[in-house]
């Protein structure tokens, strides 16, 4: 399979997305607007089969991410699997905040 | 915590990644138009003339609401899907024939013939416009448009109106005996497996909500729309989590309850499923309850509940079925709980280190 890698510090926008780009995908957005929106970086949201073709990152749950990646395949796809507290969430703000590699 | 390293599931799109993918354009076609349903459903509870403030004027809206407005919005979202706005429009145009060719609510018809003549008109444009002279752009595109979509509102008229409606007859008669046998609690065991999968959004908007629009038109209300959308059974597992699932979940599950039971957002508890996939019991157990409460107080919604939330049941809840439609998420509730705690074996085990106990998760599920 193939691995996309973004340097967490170019990262100027994220993208999530659920099965509608209605639901979850907007909670979602919200909340990461919060933590990432102080480093610059746009937050929005999108349904999985209509993710933009110049998405640097997208943010989906475990089970869309297949979809993600064939709507998307130059995109760092990060699946999580809750939607609360879920460690990826972390792994991509530290990233962005940090620098480094950013692999999905 | 499962290994979010571990991304074997993201070796191509596999065979579920296309069913949700078929199920997600289905969906596609009606989740955008959810607020003009709303507003039918509203105008509907309202003022027919068992409705809450009854207006024979008003009342007008009710039935070109639902044979034209509905079907032609979803065959217009359909066409776009597949071609932009000239899709959008000789979908809504071609329907037009789907639906004066039949005398109930077409709505798989202007699911099936919006996308379809949007992929003509594609077809159309590729051949015409590379042999277009220049400055006659404007001429070829609104007449090959104008032809084709007549062409096919004939073609549907005869064709797709007739069969669809036999379709959807059959489809609701099917559904009919189901009700009328007390069997539709057996339908829990397709929909909530699918649901926790991410099929929630095609199950409810691609298949139960257009059925359930057919009944509700008759008879101002339906059962189909309590089928996937009813937050009991989520709440119940989420409620077990809270009370007895491992430690480390426990803190999350009151924000998840408040999200998945009063924001609608039913995703939210799907992970707590996949974690220890034999709570799936527990959401079957609990939407056959609920459904079975619901056939037996013959409740039903006027229009279909999205986002999945008690605030909108309550708006599209009928005159006279509140006791149903709140005894259906009570019940669902109730019985999910129960069957979700006894699962999770009441918390047992906690410091035990039993391997069977609640904090040891199970094998997550590949999705």
């Amino acid at each position: 399979m193939s691995s996309n890698a973004i340097e967490g510090k170019s990262i100027t926008s994220v993208v999530v997305a659920c099965d509608a780009g209605m639901g979850s995908s907007v909670m979602l957005t919200s909340q990461l607007k919060k933590r990432l929106g102080k480093y610059g970086v746009t937050v929005s949201h999108s349904p999985v089969a209509q993710i933009p073709q110049d998405a640097q990152v997208v943010v989906c749950h475990s089970g869309l991410a297949a979809r993600a990646k064939a709507t998307a395949p130059a995109a760092v796809v990060v699946p999580f699997q809750v939607f609360m507290g879920d460690p990826a969430f972390d792994r991509v703000e530290a990233a962005i905040r940090d620098g480094g590699s950013l692999a999905g | 915590m499962s290994n979010l390293q571990d991304l074997k599931h993201l070796e191509g799109p596999g065979f579920k990644a296309r069913v949700q993918k078929a199920g997600a354009f289905l969906a596609g076609m009606i989740m955008p138009n959810i607020g003009a349903f709303i507003a039918w459903g509203l105008i509907t509870a309202l003022f027919i003339p068992v409705g809450w403030v009854p207006n024979e004027d008003l009342a007008k809206m009710v039935g070109p609401m639902i044979t034209y407005l509905l079907p032609i919005l979803i065959a217009y979202t359909g066409g776009r899907a597949i071609h932009g706005q000239r899709g959008a429009v000789i979908g809504a145009a071609a329907t037009m024939g789907v639906i004066v060719g039949t005398d109930i609510p077409m709505f798989l018809g202007a699911m099936l013939m919006g996308p379809l003549a949007a992929w003509v008109l594609k077809k159309i444009d590729g051949f015409t416009q590379e042999r277009t002279p220049v400055g006659f752009e404007m001429l070829v595109e609104n007449f090959s448009l104008g032809i084709s979509a007549t062409i096919l509102a004939i073609g549907g008229f005869f064709g797709i109106g007739p069969v669809v409606e036999g379709i959807t007859k059959a489809l609701g008669n099917g559904v009919d005996v189901l009700v009328s046998n007390n069997l539709l609690p057996l339908a829990s065991i397709f929909v909530e497996p699918a649901k926790v999968l991410f099929l929630n959004n095609a199950i409810n908007h691609g298949v139960l909500g257009p059925l359930g629009v057919n009944e509700a038109a008759e008879s101002g209300k339906s059962i189909l729309f309590m089928v996937e959308t009813n937050p009991g059974p989520g709440l119940g597992i989420l409620i077990a989590y809270w009370l007895f699932g491992p430690r480390l979940m426990r803190a999350t599950a009151p924000g998840a309850m408040i999200i998945h039971f009063l924001g609608g957002i039913h995703e939210i508890y799907f992970p707590y499923i996949l974690m220890k996939p034999r709570l799936i019991i527990a959401a079957i157990g609990g939407g056959a309850a609920g459904l079975l409460t619901a056939t037996i107080f013959n409740a039903g919604l006027v229009a279909t509940p999205a986002p999945g939330s008690i605030f909108a049941y309550l708006a599209v809840t009928p005159k006279g079925n509140y006791f149903g439609v709140l005894a259906d998420i009570v019940v669902a509730t109730g019985v999910s709980f129960v069957l979700a705690a006894f699962l999770l074996g009441f918390g047992r085990g906690e410091k035990a280190g039993d391997p069977q106990a609640a904090d040891a998760v199970d094998q997550p599920v590949e999705v």
